[in-house]
């Protein structure tokens, strides 16, 4: 490939990185819209008369084929996760992929406005695995209420943990979105490009 | 009848079609088909067929059949939050004449009045009601443990199923391990009161491990098999899972 000189080499990633990111998106993408056929059976805020969906933000043409889709997708997306879980536990990268005191330090002191974008960047990406693991927690406690009591618990009500769950679908458009343009500013396309082939 | 004096009573608007308005139409058309591929039946069916026997094997491995569900408080009970979904109109059922039958593999078929069934011992509960909608609902159900009139029936070793049959025509089936938890009621009270006609009255299901479409109304017959036929359920023959276990 003829590409032209730089004195910059290019970012590069390792494949399993590639593999979970690419996953992850996907998956999300089938959890949202899937999840969003199910909530206009009944919204989550104001009931049968409440706030619905446009039908072209849904998959699965129904409430059964929302649910099909959902609960077939929630398995790419969770054995996913944990399979990213275990990748970064075993290759140590947990230890300095994620935001560290030295992030914020920079964002305090640095003149720097590469090294302020990095930090902020690695509080973001740092802050969408608890939300991930929030949405599966919350998940479980509705999919299986009766064997898992304690879940709906700790969320106070029914309706509480559907608030928090529903809230996955806001937090993770917005975090894409931030994520996206954080990356640009931090490597530009090349590193976006980077983490996908 | 003059024909020009008519043309001037009746205005027809014609639609004006131009080149620019059919390449309009065309455009949306077709991007509407292929925006509907995303929610397309056939695939979601698909997928429901490929995913849904695993996630049924890890619904029953999950499922402990004679754990007790917590239940709640008499003031947590919440008489608003119940709705009433019915897939077709509420029958008109002689209580008085009215008799629950079990029968299929069973060496004593019963036919039993309201009489009979409310001399058995009453159980209550208050449990989440959990619609596949997503709402749910806190509610005291009372009546009596369907495993004790299964008992009595004395269903043969072979039996792994019940199918539930409704006066308005809807059909449920059910595992035997579900049927027989002690949380299983057909209940005849909701909330401390008689159970009103379009709750399900004189018996329907009711239970914290099912979700609300596996537990039928106005149930008339319970028929213990070995095997299920290919009538599983009125929604789950129109997709939804069979399982549905909470």
């Amino acid at each position: 490939m003829d590409s032209p000189a730089k004195s910059q080499k290019s970012p590069t990633q390792n494949i399993a990185a590639k593999i979970f990111h690419s996953l992850n998106i996907i998956s999300l993408f089938l959890m949202i819209t899937s999840g969003l056929q199910i909530y206009n059976a009944n919204p989550v805020f104001g009931g049968r008369t409440g706030l619905h969906i446009p039908p072209i933000f849904t998959l699965g043409a129904w409430l059964a084929g929302g649910r099909h889709w959902h609960f077939a997708a929630m398995w790419l997306f969770s054995l996913n996760l944990l399979g990213y879980g275990i990748y970064i536990f075993i290759t140590r990268r947990w230890r300095h992929k994620f935001v560290g005191t030295n992030d914020i330090k920079a964002i305090q002191k640095t003149q720097n406005p590469k090294r302020l974008t990095y930090a902020w960047h690695r509080i973001i990406y740092t802050s969408i695995i608890p939300i991930l693991l929030l949405a599966i927690l919350t998940g479980i406690g509705m999919y299986k209420p009766a064997q898992f009591p304690w879940i709906v618990d700790m969320f106070g009500d029914w309706q509480a943990l559907r608030i928090v769950h529903f809230a996955s679908v806001p937090l993770i458009t917005v975090f894409v979105i931030i994520h996206w343009q954080l990356g640009k500013k931090a490597g530009g396309d090349k590193l976006i490009e980077s983490m996908f082939w | 009848m003059k024909k020009p004096k008519q043309k001037e009573l009746i205005h027809l608007i014609k639609p004006q079609l131009t080149r620019r308005k059919l390449l309009q139409i065309t455009g949306f058309s077709s991007i509407g088909t292929l925006l509907s591929s995303c929610g397309t039946p056939a695939l979601e069916d698909l997928v429901g067929k490929l995913s849904e026997p695993v996630n049924q094997k890890v619904e029953q491995l999950i499922f402990q059949p004679q754990k007790l569900v917590p239940e709640f408080s008499i003031n947590e009970i919440q008489p608003q939050e119940l709705i009433v979904n019915s897939f077709r109109n509420t029958p008109i059922i002689d209580v008085d004449k009215f008799k629950l039958i079990i029968d299929g593999e069973v060496n004593n078929p019963l036919s039993l009045s309201m009489a009979e069934i409310q001399n058995l011992p009453l159980s209550s509960m208050i449990i989440r009601h959990v619609c596949v909608e997503g709402w749910a609902a806190i509610v005291q159900w009372g009546g009596i443990c369907l495993r004790d009139l299964i008992a009595l029936s004395q269903p043969k070793a072979t039996v792994k199923y019940a199918f539930f049959e409704s006066a308005d025509g809807y059909y449920e089936s059910w595992d035997l391990p579900s049927v027989t938890h002690p949380q299983t009621l057909l209940a005849y009270q909701k909330n401390g009161q008689q159970l009103q006609i379009e709750n399900g009255a004189p018996l329907r299901l009711a239970s914290p491990i099912k979700l609300g479409y596996k537990q039928s109304k106005w149930v008339t017959r319970v028929t213990l098999l070995s095997q299920l036929s290919n009538f599983k359920g009125y929604w789950e023959d129109q997709g939804y899972e069979w399982f549905a276990g909470l």
